[in-house]
């Protein structure tokens, strides 16, 4: 019989959702116990991961220790095989088994890899874990790498654009959309992506994907396109999709569709189980849909509720927020929510466009659902908690994106609780 | 936690503030210097809104559940655990954004250093009252 372990709190997997929950958990529960069981050697941040692959961060360590007279307790490079989300308790690869009051999945996501001939083998990579980092680094130099070739303009893709630009390389990205970030950018905003990409040198080419890939022996050669196209390159990325990290809870009783369901207090279909971040599906806060919101500030808020929850207090969660923040050269582009609304939703649209910067608001019943601002950035959180906050804009209408628009735009009650409010509830 | 609080009654919109906190945080600290020969120039971290007889200077407010804390993905957006000022260390801050998207506010800025890193009020380093507070002629900023 295999060592039996005890805990209040299991966390699974220890990074951005686990450590605001493991906060969350010591604000309202001082003793009881948190043991997190994690598959990574340490606690990183993946958003970094681009950051310090074009040098512009050396540092990949992001949190720190929980403060409170009670430590949670890590096990690193340990993961979690099998979970029972009835009788509550998960096993351990080693043999162990741990038995817990309250447990939270926070596993993330994985990247999606598409069955193309010809992928498997050397040169071809994905980006989202800190191995990957290490042994991209170490092929382009190795390799002596020029010219390499991204797959896919979504978010990663332009991350590792971003870091590639930096490191001077010759960058062929390939989309099949016809736009660049395509549920979070208009056909104009992505124009404005793409004029700064082409200015650092970045090849785009759209609607197009890969067909095969080619090799001499091991080593890749290049790739050839679904419109025939050939391109050479001795490495590529790939980068069209995370997906959530569920194939491990299969018999744990958790209900799980794309990624974990949780209810409105982040807790699965098995009472005491909870899920937050990449892993989990969400209700969408704008368009009342389930979708996978792998990004950050989702990881924060819904570890913080499911941590909450789990110490035994009530707290809701508002439904998730699509975001987005990338930089090009000197191109900034900020989006957030529903920006293109389907033709039958009675949205309106503002736009201001001035030379190389440009504004949208997508407007539903005098409330903000969506925007994408280029350039001129800076005082998009204003519109963003705005439409967090479910703000009617009747009263201010007339001065949105005008270049004074501001705070003191609002009405003077919800400005006043902004500004003196002991917190900034976002 | 001293903050800074805002009396619009008294703000008559002379932007003195924005000027000394530009030049406080100029290289040189020098205001002539600072406007002409620093380039890039430094920003102001408070911004002057004004719609007709109604004027205030809005800067961070260290908010105590700060978003851009939380959003911070690289650690460089922190809170001081002395003094409670929300400040961005800017050897880490790798321009993500994050926490230009999740400020409420709108007061975080992209400032071209060595690099493009997100700029905002920190209160003058904590070292007693800020600039824009000392440097009010009609007592519209206070710090208490
Ligand atoms: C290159 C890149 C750039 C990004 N940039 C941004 C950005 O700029 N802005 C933004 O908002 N988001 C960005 N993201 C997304 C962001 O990183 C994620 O949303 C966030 O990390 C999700 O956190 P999480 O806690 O849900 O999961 P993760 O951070 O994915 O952590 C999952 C943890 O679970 C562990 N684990 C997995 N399976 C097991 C198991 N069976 N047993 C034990 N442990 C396990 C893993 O080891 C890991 O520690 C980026 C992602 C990548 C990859």
């Amino acid at each position: 019989m295999s060592e039996i372990i005890q805990t209040n709190y299991l966390l699974i997997g220890y990074s951005v959702s686990s450590w605001f929950a493991a906060q969350a958990i010591r604000e309202e529960d001082d003793s009881g116990r948190i043991l997190a069981i994690t598959e990574d050697d340490k606690a990183y941040s993946r958003p970094l991961l681009s950051y310090v692959l074009g040098n512009r961060s050396k540092d990949i360590a992001y949190f720190g220790e929980v403060v409170s007279h009670n430590p949670i307790e890590v096990w690193w490079g340990s993961s979690v095989i099998n979970l029972d989300g009835v009788e509550r308790w998960a096993e351990l690869s080693d043999g162990r088994k741990v038995e817990f009051e309250r447990a939270l999945i926070a596993t993330g996501a994985i990247p999606v890899f598409p069955p193309i001939r010809g992928a498997s083998g050397e040169g071809i990579f994905t980006f989202t874990h800190i191995d990957d980092l290490e042994r991209m680094s170490a092929y382009i130099h190795k390799e002596n790498i020029e010219n390499i070739l991204v797959l896919g303009g979504g978010f990663i893709g332009l991350k590792t654009c971003e870091a590639l630009i930096e490191l001077g390389l010759n960058i062929q990205l390939v989309e099949l959309a016809p736009r660049l970030l395509i549920n979070m950018t208009d056909e104009k905003s992505s124009r404005h992506l793409e004029k700064a990409l082409i200015k650092e040198g970045v090849d785009i080419i759209l609607e197009d994907t890969v067909e095969h890939f080619e090799r001499e022996g091991q080593k890749l050669r290049g790739c050839v396109l679904k419109s025939g196209r050939s391109i050479s390159c001795r490495m590529a990325v790939v980068a069209i999709g995370v997906r959530p990290n569920v194939a491990w809870l299969k018999g744990s009783g958790v209900q799980v569709d794309r990624g974990i369901l949780v209810n409105r207090f982040q807790e699965t279909s098995c009472p005491g189980v909870f899920a937050a971040g990449d892993v989990t599906e969400t209700m969408n806060m704008v368009t009342g849909e389930r979708s996978v919101t792998a990004i950050w500030p989702e990881a924060v808020i819904q570890g913080k509720i499911a941590g909450k929850n789990m110490a035994g207090k009530r707290d809701v969660y508002p439904g998730s927020l699509p975001l987005n923040a990338v930089e090009v050269g000197e191109t900034a582009l900020i989006s957030a929510g529903l920006v293109n609304p389907p033709g039958d939703d009675d949205c309106e649209i503002l736009v201001c466009e001035s030379e190389g910067s440009y504004q949208k608001l997508v407007l539903k019943e005098n409330r903000i659902v969506g925007l994408v601002f280029v350039k001129n950035i800076e005082k998009a959180g204003i519109y963003i908690h705005l439409l967090r906050q479910r703000i009617s804009i009747d009263a201010f209408r007339d001065k949105l994106l005008q270049p004074d628009f501001g705070i003191i735009s609002l009405p003077s009650n919800f400005r006043k609780h902004m500004v003196e409010g002991a917190g900034i509830e976002v | 936690m001293k903050k800074i609080r805002i009396q619009e009654e008294f703000c008559i919109g002379c932007r003195l503030c924005e000027i000394n906190c530009l030049v406080k945080h100029s290289y040189s600290g020098k205001i002539i210097k600072a406007f002409r020969e620093e380039s890039p120039r430094a920003l102001p971290r408070i911004r002057v809104e004004e719609e007709g007889y109604l004027s205030f200077a809005l800067q961070c407010r260290h908010c105590e559940d700060a978003p851009c804390v939380e959003n911070c993905m690289s650690g460089a957006m922190q809170r001081d655990r002395e003094t409670g000022t929300v400040f961005c260390d800017e050897e880490r801050c790798v321009g993500c954004w994050m926490c230009i998207m999740s400020c409420p506010l709108g007061v975080i800025k992209r400032e071209q250093k060595t690099r493009r890193i997100a700029s905002k009020c920190d209160l003058c380093g904590g070292e007693g009252e800020p600039v824009c507070v000392a440097q009010c002629p009609n007592e519209a900023l206070l710090y208490e």
